[in-house]
């Protein structure tokens, strides 16, 4: 059976396995490597992506149930190569070290920006919950988000 | 094969179909993580996500009525301004991460009898809420410690459809401990329900214990021993210590079993001020 979905705007077809991991065919069929199979088991977040502009684990979504959702990668968040806000905020912050966990924190804090533009520094470690980064210590990720949202 | 059921009655009628073959696939959370479990997949799934009968909430005079397929942040945002569920709308609301609980479901919560450290469960346990069976040959309520026993021996074809639970005018308070402030598993979580006088003596409690046996369960003795009293947290976590040898914790990796047991007089003092509002 084909599978149809709407990725980052473009329609595309999948013959994976139903139960298949989003991930998974993301990766290996449509070459979108920025989301990260990393715990496989909702802890980490580096797999995050927007199903329908909600954060979702990848790895966690059979891709037969993302069938119908607008998807939306971190490779389909910034447009004509500009960065988005945050982006261009964890840039100029130096939040980045490894890399790993990033894609899944851009994806988290796209949300965070788009629905909470209030937010305090607790209230976005809260949202960072299911975003594990081995490198970083959190502080200037936080702090990065805390000058986007300024800017808005 | 995984079937996205669009209604209720055939949902029941495929997973009658599948048989031992199939099994229902709400948010997938406990499913998808199977082969890290070193289990394997079933080979026919009924998705229950998109039925509108089991993603609805009704709040009601005397009950609320909780479709099984209702997301925890869904419930965590139905009950916010319903203070006498809070011991609910917090295990709903604080487990696992953001991106889970939009996801995980409440049946799935109560139904997956492999997972100790559920939320909902003893939340549930404390609001004596009782739950809805159904197949294709009708439909079974019955109190979710009855539920708890039958679950892992449910017949194929047979599914959680609802969670009721009654009104009340207790104060509730739900504490837990993870090992990291936010994002894991509990180590033992404490989920109370009490009803005090003016004076704050206590006129019923019933209080459940998660995550520190395999499965949830109320604890009466402690229960009994804090009827009549006026609630004072500390005194309540002298009691539960001293009551607290009739738990024998669960092995695991993550802790021994003896520190699943040593945290639950904190954890009832904790939620007792809680429930006080102290
Ligand atoms: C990273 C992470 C952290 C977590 N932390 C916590 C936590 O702190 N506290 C907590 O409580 N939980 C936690 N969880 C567990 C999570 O709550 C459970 O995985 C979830 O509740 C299961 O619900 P689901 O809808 O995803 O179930 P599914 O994975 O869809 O199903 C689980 C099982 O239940 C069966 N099932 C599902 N719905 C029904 C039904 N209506 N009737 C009969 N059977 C049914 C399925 O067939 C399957 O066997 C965490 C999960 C993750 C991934
Ligand atoms: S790989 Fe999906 S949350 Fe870690
Ligand atoms: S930057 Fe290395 S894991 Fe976050």
């Amino acid at each position: 059976m084909v599978l149809t979905l709407t990725v980052n705007g473009d329609h595309r077809a999948s013959v994976a396995d139903p139960v298949t991991p989003l991930v998974d065919v993301l990766r290996e069929e449509f070459h979108l490597t920025g989301a990260k199979p990393v715990c496989r088991e909702g802890f980490c977040g580096a797999c995050m992506v927007l199903v329908n502009d909600k954060p979702t684990p990848s790895c966690l979504m059979p891709v037969a149930l993302a069938q119908g959702s607008d998807i939306r990668t971190v490779e389909g968040l910034g447009s004509g190569g500009t960065l988005t806000a945050i982006q261009a905020a964890l840039e100029a912050c130096d939040a980045v070290q490894c890399g790993m966990c990033f894609p899944g924190m851009v994806v988290t804090l796209t949300h965070l920006l788009a629905t909470s533009p209030e937010a305090t520094r607790d209230e976005i470690r809260a949202a960072l919950s299911g975003n594990i980064c081995r490198c970083t210590g959190y502080e200037r990720i936080v702090d990065a988000t805390l000058s986007a949202l300024a800017v808005k | 094969m995984f079937y996205i059921a669009p209604s209720l009655a055939t949902a029941l009628d495929a997973l009658g179909d599948y048989g031992p073959e199939g099994a229902a696939f709400a948010g997938g959370t406990w499913i998808m993580r199977a082969p890290i479990r070193h289990q394997l997949l079933k080979a026919r799934y009924v998705a229950i996500g998109k039925i509108p009968e089991l993603t609805e909430i009704r709040i009601g005079a005397d009950t609320i009525e909780i479709g099984a397929a209702v997301t925890h942040a869904a419930l965590a945002s139905a009950l916010a301004d319903l203070p006498e569920f809070t011991v609910l709308a917090a295990a709903a609301g604080r487990s696992a991460n953001p991106a889970i609980r939009g996801l995980a479901t409440i049946g799935g919560n109560l139904a997956t009898s492999d997972f100790s450290a559920a939320d909902c469960v003893p939340a549930l346990l404390c609001l004596d809420a009782q739950t809805e069976v159904s197949s294709r040959s009708g439909r079974e309520r019955m109190r979710l410690d009855t539920f708890l026993k039958q679950r892992s021996t449910l017949a194929p074809g047979r599914l959680l459809t609802k969670v009721v639970v009654p009104r009340s005018r207790a104060k509730s308070a739900h504490a837990r401990l993870p090992l990291r402030k936010a994002g894991d598993y509990p180590v033992a979580i404490v989920s109370l329900s009490l009803d005090v006088d003016t004076t704050n003596h206590v006129r019923a409690a019933r209080i459940a214990i998660g995550s520190v046996e395999t499965v949830a369960r109320r604890w009466e003795r402690l229960e009994t021993a804090l009827l009549g009293r006026a609630l004072d947290p500390a005194q309540a976590a002298d009691i539960a210590a001293d009551l607290a040898g009739e738990f024998a914790g669960r092995d695991s990796v993550e802790v021994p079993p003896w520190y699943r047991v040593s945290v639950l007089p904190g954890l009832i003092r904790r939620a007792t001020a809680a429930a006080l509002g102290t």
